[in-house]
């Protein structure tokens, strides 16, 4: 319809479109020009035949010979000390070769927490002291020849405690409330201009809570290991989105050299940042391995997931939001307290968000960490988008009932299309705006009626539309890929890449595989793609925070120049490797990227196994990806379900390197999102501490029956800065913004403005 | 899960001979889906299992006389898609639809799925959470704690868990009964004396004796039960307990008038709640958004309502009301 695809055109101020391109760019030219050998993107997932046939390899589907399983007793008390062990009843169980409980001294240190400069999901390892620091800490390992006969000693394994006053909750009395900027003076609080006194002034004004549950990633793939030792030598079989860390980490905890460790991890069945580190259970279930002199499998079992797994702390930001008349946004206070545990500081970035979602000149955000007694929280898809964009939108959808604004127009008018406010440098693409038109066209915005409770189905059903945007980090990280190319004969030849990367679901071997057709004009079945494996060059730098494709492709692309030059070829545009190749001796080389403005010490780092993600802000220019959302509800008249039966997002993740999974990519986000707001919540009963939800029954993730349709549309706008491919970030900005536009639409069908996260039935009744 | 015996009986005799020479603590075994999860979670520890589900004669379902006869052994899928029941009792079928899973009810069978337990999170979770139904005399966790699913209706202060199954609040408001036989005793019991409220023995949830096997399901058949309905209300639209949940049944005469009604609660009691106050508010009335609201509210004027799970009673109340309306549509047809 004309109408709609016109709406919204030349909607105030902000119609113009990024104008970046100036800066300069090492794009090339053909490849902003849409070069057809950069496009010819794969029509599936490159594994989608072996996934369907059970075919690839999990972190725990490797069966070594003698096989022994491990299976961990977990802290019944909320915090306290072990006095005392019983093993006798579970070592008597027959098969039982070890039940290894506190570990001597010496024998295992604990590897520092990621975020501290270290490898480890948490800065503190269970069972090296008698200490129960949380509820479902593992203080015990059963090893066994059979998987039923390890979890019926485990189950046997009785500890005495001594108690001690515990807190889980934000509110509960115990915690311990810090200053970020204070104590992680790395992470400073975003301060622009003097908000306080801008917002005192402002006109209109809007000052808010918003809740946020802890929330669990719940991949379908469980935390899981399989260690075997080799003389000296240790194999770890994982499935992990961090190699690198899971290697330095377990050597560290063992004290060997990172040498003696190899670390295999083809595929993980979802990850979503739950595996971004060396997990707790692999330091002792190595020494398990050692005792035992076998191999030893820990799938760790679901419910113990709750308490094993980081998780997304609970968090309360306040916001407060000042604009003037005409809608423009003058000042906002973004203010989060956010749950920590007692033995780490997890550093919270919920203003990287706020701070340049929106043009706002003056702002202040500032960061509390509340100590409580969990395992440490981490970053789960989106870690603080998700709900800095809950608070931020909800609240400007609020401004705009406040002015009798359209939301869509009142965003497009506040945009900051050019230029980050935080850094004050260049963004490198930012088309936003063009999401949000095209959302609004794909969604017929345009025949929203703005009045609450105004659009009903004919059984008196409530209708709402919402609308939110979101964005997150275009990040990269440092990556070395080797090349090895290998003629097979006139019209074929074998490209073999081993690159830093991880394969989690989100189909990284398929847009390597898109890159390296386009570009060598290889045929898909011969590019062979290792990732997550440290037996080859890279060392297999995590592969997280989005970074993923901008980290891995780059690297390759380098790779890849460097062969053209090798064999006389072109430096761009079509070539006929396997011609090429024909009758030559195979060609090996390598290539390493990192991002703009690293230092070369970062190898360094990498090569220590420390993170080395860079992003959002580089030294001249600032790059994110960003995301609109349309989002329908339901509300029946008399039970008041809330239901969502579509969903449009339009997202700029830079150049869509693989249409197909980064489509998936973008549904499964939304998909989360919706769980996320509607179901998810990890539910604390403060008199036991721990989570008490520790299941898939209590912690309500949505069913197939609970989603409708998600109309997902791409930009596929080439990025001209930020690497040599015009590629940003999509996983993690997906899920950015689903939140506050359910929310925002549940307002629309009810005049229920709910800030507590999930938004229930007993919200809206 | 702890070692223990099991025995595959092929005939009802069989499994009934075998049962009361098992020994104290012996349970049988159907589609498993109940028994081994909270085998797996140490809760039910029997030294022994006798597993019925290869005994043919209990899987019959006979819908050609005055009642449906469904063997206790038939699976949930098979009744909830069987002609007849979904003809005659749409109630039965939808409460056996909305169970559990595709896969769940495929093994599970109607018989077993009378006695599920609660899915208390408290009776659940382990020893680590007193719980008077687990382990008597220890406590109900639930009462000052996270009761959003609990019971308002038949609690105690030894137990406020709710029955989690749909089935038998079906059942319970179209009179079903049950043929039980044990070594001794072949007896037959209405539906409505299987459960118990938990009262000062939580732990004791129905009035079968150890040796007893649940045989036949019976229901008479009634113009309200083609006129029935079972609503149950979730936190998601599939694989989940009910929040609150109706069976309703409604026979209405000329000129619009009720009169037979049936209403029966589920997800919000210690057992399948009927209501018969609010069955008898309508009888004589005509059905209408207010006579069916005025039944909900008739049907949760004794509820009592915990910390966090009072919002079930308006959403109970509006649950009976639309049951009620979508019943009308049924029953007037």
């Amino acid at each position: 319809m004309p109408t709609r695809r016109n709406f919204l055109r030349g909607a105030g101020a902000a119609t113009a479109l990024v104008g970046v391109e100036t800066v300069g760019s090492p794009l090339t030219a053909a490849a902003l020009a849409g070069d057809e050998t950069l496009r010819q993107p794969y029509a599936r997932r490159v594994d989608a035949r072996d996934k369907v046939r059970g075919a690839v390899q999990y972190g725990a589907d490797h069966v070594p010979a003698r096989l022994t399983h491990a299976v961990p007793v977990v802290a019944t008390i909320g915090k306290g000390r072990v006095v005392e062990f019983d093993t006798t009843a579970a070592e008597a169980v027959p098969g039982v070769r070890l039940v290894l409980t506190r570990i001597p001294p010496g024998e295992l240190r604990s590897a520092p927490f990621i975020m501290a400069g270290g490898f480890a999901v948490q800065g503190y390892q269970p069972m090296t002291s008698d200490r129960v620091a949380y509820r479902g800490q593992m203080i015990a390992l059963v090893v066994a020849d059979t998987l039923v006969a390890a979890t019926e000693a485990a189950a046997l394994v009785t500890a005495r405690y001594e108690t001690e006053p515990f807190a889980v909750t934000l509110d509960a009395d115990g915690t311990e409330t810090l200053l970020q900027a204070t104590v992680i003076p790395r992470f400073p609080d975003t301060v622009m201009g003097d908000a306080d006194a801008a917002y005192a002034t402002s006109p209109v004004k809007l000052d808010a809570t918003y809740d946020g549950p802890p929330q669990h990633a719940m991949p379908i793939e469980l935390l899981a290991s399989t260690v075997e030792w080799q003389g000296e030598n240790l194999i770890v079989r994982e499935s992990t989105q961090n190699a690198n860390a899971v290697r330095h980490g377990v050597a560290y905890e063992l004290g060997i050299s990172a040498d003696r460790v190899e670390v295999i991890s083809p595929s993980a069945g979802g990850a979503f940042g739950q595996k971004n580190s060396f997990q707790m259970h692999l330091g002792p279930l190595a020494l398990a391995a050692r005792r035992v002199g076998r191999p030893v499998k820990l799938v760790v079992p679901r419910t113990q997931t709750f308490h094993a797994g980081s998780f997304r702390p609970a968090s309360r930001q306040r916001i407060r939001l000042g604009a003037d008349r005409s809608g423009r946004m003058l000042a906002a206070i973004h203010e989060i307290d956010a749950q920590t545990s007692r033995h780490d500081l997890f550093p919270m970035q919920y203003t990287e968000l706020t701070g340049r979602m929106y043009d706002i000149p003056d702002f202040r955000g500032r960061h509390q960490l509340v100590r409580t007694d969990a395992q440490t929280p981490g970053y789960m898809r989106a870690p603080f988008e998700h709900i800095a964009a809950f608070a931020l939108e909800s609240s400007v959808d609020e401004l705009a009932y406040k002015l009798g604004k359209d939301p869509v127009a009142l965003r497009l008018a506040n945009d900051a299309p050019t230029t980050d406010p935080i850094s004050g440098h260049p963004f490198t693409s930012r088309h936003l705006a063009e999401c949000l038109r095209r959302g609004a066209d794909r969604f017929g915005w345009v025949d929203r009626r703005p009045g609450v409770g105004s659009m009903r189905a004919k059984d008196g059903t409530l209708i709402g539309w919402g609308v939110a945007v979101g964005a997150y980090k275009a990040a990269t990280a440092p990556a070395t890929a080797v090349l090895r190319a290998e003629s097979l004969g006139r019209r074929r030849c074998r490209v073999t890449i081993t690159v830093d990367g991880h394969e989690m679901g989100q189909g990284i071997r398929t847009a390597i595989t898109n890159l390296i057709t386009g570009n060598l004009g290889v045929a898909t079945e011969d590019v062979v793609v290792v990732v997550g494996d440290t037996r080859g060059v890279p060392p297999q730098h995590s592969t997280a925070g989005s970074w993923g494709t901008a980290t891995a492709l780059p690297a390759i692309d380098a790779a890849m120049g460097k062969l053209r030059e090798q064999l006389g070829l072109r430096p761009s545009g079509p070539i006929d490797l396997p011609a090429a190749m024909s009758g030559r001796a195979p060609v090996e080389l390598q290539a390493r990227t990192k991002a703009p403005g690293q230092p070369d010490d970062v190898w360094d780092r990498v090569a220590a196994g420390g993170a080395a993600g860079a992003g959002p802000e580089y030294p001249a220019f600032t790059s994110m990806s960003y995301i609109a959302h349309f989002v329908e509800v339901r509300i029946e008249p008399r039970i008041r379900r809330i239901r969502v039966p579509r969903v449009v997002s339009v997202a700029d993740c830079g150049r869509v390197a693989s249409p197909v999974t980064a489509v998936s990519q973008v549904r499964g986000g939304v998909i989360w999102g919706i769980g996320a707001t509607l179901r998810e919540g990890g539910e604390v009963d403060p008199r036991f501490g721990g989570f008490l939800s520790a299941s898939l029954e209590d912690y309500a993730l949505p069913v197939n029956a609970d989603i409708g349709d998600i109309d997902v549309s791409l930009i596929d706008k080439p990025d001209p800065l930020l690497n040599s491919v015009g590629v940003k970030s999509l996983g993690e900005v997906s899920m950015v913004g689903v939140a506050p536009a359910i929310a925002n639409a549940v307002w629309h069908a009810t005049g229920r403005r709910v800030r507590r996260l999930p938004i229930r039935i007993e919200d809206v009744i | 899960m702890r070692p223990f015996a099991y025995t595959a009986a092929r005939t009802l005799g069989q499994a009934v001979e075998a049962l009361a020479d098992g020994g104290p603590g012996t349970k049988v075994l159907a589609g498993g889906t109940t028994l081994y999860d909270l085998m797996k979670l140490r809760i039910e520890n029997p030294p022994a299992v006798i597993d019925i589900s290869r005994v043919s004669e209990l899987t019959r379902i006979d819908t050609s006389g005055a009642e449906l006869v469904i063997g206790a052994g038939a699976r949930m899928a098979d009744v909830a898609e069987h002609p007849v029941v979904r003809r005659d009792y749409p109630a039965l079928s939808e409460s056996l639809w909305r169970a559990a899973s595709q896969q769940l009810r495929n093994m599970a069978t109607v018989g077993g799925n009378l006695l599920q337990r609660t899915r208390c999170s408290y009776f659940r979770g382990g020893s680590a959470f007193p719980c008077n139904k687990r382990e008597p005399g220890s406590g109900c966790s639930a009462i000052d704690g996270i009761d959003r699913h609990h019971a308002l209706f038949g609690g105690s202060q030894s137990c406020i868990a709710t029955y989690p199954g749909d089935w038998a609040v079906a059942l319970l408001a179209f009179d079903a009964k049950l043929d039980v036989v044990g070594p001794k005793t072949r007896r037959t019991i209405a539906l409505a004396d299987l459960h118990v409220e938990p009262g000062s023995t939580p732990q004791r949830e129905h009035t079968l004796a150890a040796d007893e096997i649940i045989v036949r399901i019976r229901v008479p058949k009634t113009a309200a039960g083609r006129g029935s309905t079972y609503l149950k209300i979730r936190d998601r639209e599939s694989y989940a307990f009910a929040l609150t949940s109706a069976a309703v049944g409604l026979t209405i005469g000329r000129r619009g008038v009720i009169e037979q009604s049936r209403i029966a609660l589920g997800g919000v009691a210690t057992r399948p709640w009927r209501v018969p106050a609010a069955e008898q508010s309508l009888i004589g009335e005509q059905l209408t958004e207010a006579t069916a609201r005025r039944a909900g509210e008739v049907a949760f004027a004794g509820a009592k309502a915990g910390h966090h799970n009072g919002f079930r009673i308006e959403l109970g109340i509006r649950t009976v009301t639309e049951a009620l309306m979508i019943a009308r549509t049924r029953a007037t047809r």
